[in-house]
């Protein structure tokens, strides 16, 4: 069993006609994503990589069973698509655009929850259980399957882990990206939950950064219910105060906004605290053996 | 984008929230048609703090108005020219109260909250006294409720207050109507006259510049003045270039095609004993040109000794890194030594690219970063 995906998820694409949704169903073709249809609103009637494109997401649903979405809509469409998404009744979608307002964002993570929607993202790279299904953009050579959870708040930073673990000889069950913030649909809390419920899962690694207070919510529920054990990483130790780290949610505001608060927050909690990228997969062969 | 006073004020001003009169000052002169005093006299800058920096100052007659009006604009705000000084009527002041509306981001939901003890000390008050502060949660598909209105008027104590009903809508129409992160109204005064926004700190999110496109481009345009002096050239560069650049005190130049491994590399690099030049992170969907727009922008910082340039790509891809690279080498030549690290989607191309330049990357992080640190040794 994997989080949220499995092998057998049909997948629509939203934005299937841009450089990189067509690139990347590609990618995520090959990789044996069940990839079903696609939406680009007037590019309706033409194939991509041999995948259905249509107008309209009722359309493609009137002719397709759908279990999740990924959307590579621009940020100024971003909401729109992900309404009519929602709107379908499709359950399930990864938003992996950068740089949609954050009313917008508040809108669909919003509306998505009044209508029993997931969104993972946005500013996501999306999710990967290895050998499985991939629903996003992960440079899959970097994974393999195997039995430990990863969710991280940045794309490349759970690559970076990914490919250590993998060197190592430790697999994946998922590994999920979050994304930049600074507002989120799933939170690191829900995805560690999902984790904590995944009977496949053994171990989870939580790769975080500085900014914000969402670690220190993670570690509140680490303490009350994780059984698991959670191996943590917050980047961005030596960043300066008040600038913005690349990601918009990345910028040290507030005591609670620093690595240091962070770290002692997860610690307390029982998390096993990384120093480097190279220590998590030492850490996590001495957990699980 | 963080408004001017001026601007936040006036912003306000339009929906109908009363603000003091006043005028806008670039020069001592311009206050000559000034008739009413006292005088606030307010320097503008994005800074929070600046009472406590000598920034707002009071004035009792026309010279002196002028005379402090000369001196303002001749200073700066932790770093910011004061351009321009906002002359106000002074307001008799019964009682200063606390009004924002902002977005909450564990919650992905507005947050409105208000105080009846306002003014300067606002986040002591948070700290000490968090129940002075009256906090609701809005739903943003819904907007605000008149019942939230009521009982943020009803715990504060201030449900008597003429206005506040309209003052408070208002602030949450500017909030929405122009894809603001934060309106903060403080103080929000309580005068004889009713409610008065003294001071008020507005940001837009810039990332929705582009539905209110004249707005931005006026209040761009008004800052102009105001931007942070002493930007260094690679800093201009960068802000030029659209690139994603921080100046830190180090030694070690560095580039990364993500932001949550550009800040492991950092700590990565004082693990190993070095100190980073700067952060510059890529994002995404970069391409050749970024990359070579990224490394014009690194090593204009005269500081940087060495680049270290760490790679691991979802969707960049190496073989077009690997070309942003050689054409910077091609134009500007290798002025100092560049240490690349290499992996992910098409690095066997990349590093095939590299190689025909001399450059033999590395596929892991620690190698390349312990690298770079001793060739910045080896080279002071």
């Amino acid at each position: 069993m994997t989080i949220l995906i499995d092998r057998d998820s049909r997948v629509l694409i939203q934005g299937i006609t841009g450089a990189v949704g067509s690139f990347q169903t590609r990618v995520m073709k090959d990789y044996g994503t069940h990839i079903v249809a696609g939406v680009t609103p007037g590019k309706g009637g033409l194939e991509v990589h041999g995948v259905p494109v249509y107008n309209f997401i009722e359309e493609a649903l009137q002719e397709n069973e759908v279990d999740a979405a990924i959307s590579f809509v621009p940020a100024g469409f971003a909401k729109d698509a992900a309404l009519e998404c929602i709107d379908g009744g499709i359950r399930f979608l990864v938003v992996t655009t950068e740089g949609i307002p954050d009313q917008d964002v508040m809108t669909i993570i919003n509306y998505a929850a009044s209508k029993g929607s997931i969104i993972l993202g946005p500013d996501t790279p999306g999710l990967i259980s290895p050998g499985k299904c991939k629903l996003g953009v992960h440079p899959d050579r970097m994974f393999a399957e195997g039995r430990v959870g990863v969710l991280s708040r940045s794309g490349s930073l759970s690559y970076e882990v990914g490919r250590l673990l993998t060197e190592n000889g430790i697999g994946q069950s998922t590994v999920v990206g979050i994304g930049g913030g600074p507002l989120w649909g799933l939170s690191q809390q829900d995805i560690l939950k999902m984790f904590q419920n995944d009977p496949e899962t053994e171990a989870v690694v939580l790769l975080g950064e500085v900014g914000g207070a969402t670690e220190q919510e993670a570690a509140a529920y680490i303490k009350k219910y994780m059984t698991k054990p959670v191996v943590s990483l917050i980047a961005g130790r030596t960043a300066p105060r008040g600038a913005k780290m690349g990601h918009a949610g990345a910028i040290i505001e507030g005591e609670e906004g620093t690595a240091e608060s962070k770290i002692q927050a997860l610690r307390s909690a029982g998390c096993l605290i990384a120093q480097s990228s190279s220590e998590i997969p030492t850490i996590i062969k001495k957990e699980v053996g | 984008m963080r408004l001017l006073e001026f601007q936040a004020k006036r912003l306000l001003s339009q929906y109908g929230i009363p603000i003091p009169k006043s005028i806008l000052v670039s020069s001592p002169d311009d206050l000559r048609s000034l008739s009413s005093f006292p005088v606030v006299l307010k320097g503008q800058v994005p800074v929070g703090g600046r009472g406590k920096a000598g920034a707002i100052r009071m004035a009792a007659q026309p010279e002196e108005a002028m005379a402090i009006t000369a001196e303002l604009l001749n200073s700066s705000v932790k770093g910011y020219p004061v351009s321009a000084v906002l002359a106000e009527e002074q307001v008799e002041v019964k009682q200063e109260l606390y009004l924002a509306v902002l977005i909450d981001r564990l919650t992905s939901q507005p947050l409105i909250m208000a105080s009846a003890t306002g003014g300067v000390d606002i986040e002591e008050t948070a700290r000490k006294s968090p129940g002075k502060i009256v906090t609701k949660h809005l739903n943003h598909l819904v907007g605000l409720p008149d019942y939230v209105i009521r009982y943020l008027a009803e715990h504060t104590g201030l449900k008597k207050l003429e206005n506040f009903t309209r003052i408070v809508n208002q602030v949450y129409q500017v909030f929405r109507n122009y894809d603001a992160t934060l309106v903060e109204v403080n103080p929000l005064a309580l005068t004889p006259n009713g409610l008065v926004a003294l001071d008020a700190k507005i940001l837009l999110d810039d990332k929705a510049a582009y539905r209110h496109q004249d707005l931005f481009t006026r209040l761009q345009e008004e800052q102009k003045g105001s931007a942070k002096s002493g930007k260094t050239s690679a800093e201009q560069l960068a802000a030029e270039k659209g690139v994603t650049y921080v100046t830190l005190n180090g030694d070690v130049g560095m580039i990364s095609d993500g932001a949550g491994t550009g800040m492991l590399t950092l700590d990565l690099i004082q693990d190993a004993g070095g100190c980073a030049a700067n952060f510059c992170e890529l994002g995404g969907r970069a391409g050749a040109e970024s990359m070579q727009q990224a490394l014009e922008v690194v090593q204009a910082n005269p500081r940087a000794k060495v680049i270290l340039i760490g790679l691991i790509g979802g969707l960049t891809r190496m073989d077009e890194m690997a070309d942003g690279i050689t054409s910077y080498l091609e134009q500007h030549g290798k002025s100092r030594p560049l240490v690349v690290r290499m992996c992910g989607t098409k690095e066997e191309i990349g590093k095939a690219k590299l190689q025909r330049v001399g450059i033999e990357a590395v596929d892991d992080l620690e190698t390349a970063v312990n690298t770079a640190v001793k060739l910045v040794r080896e080279a002071s």
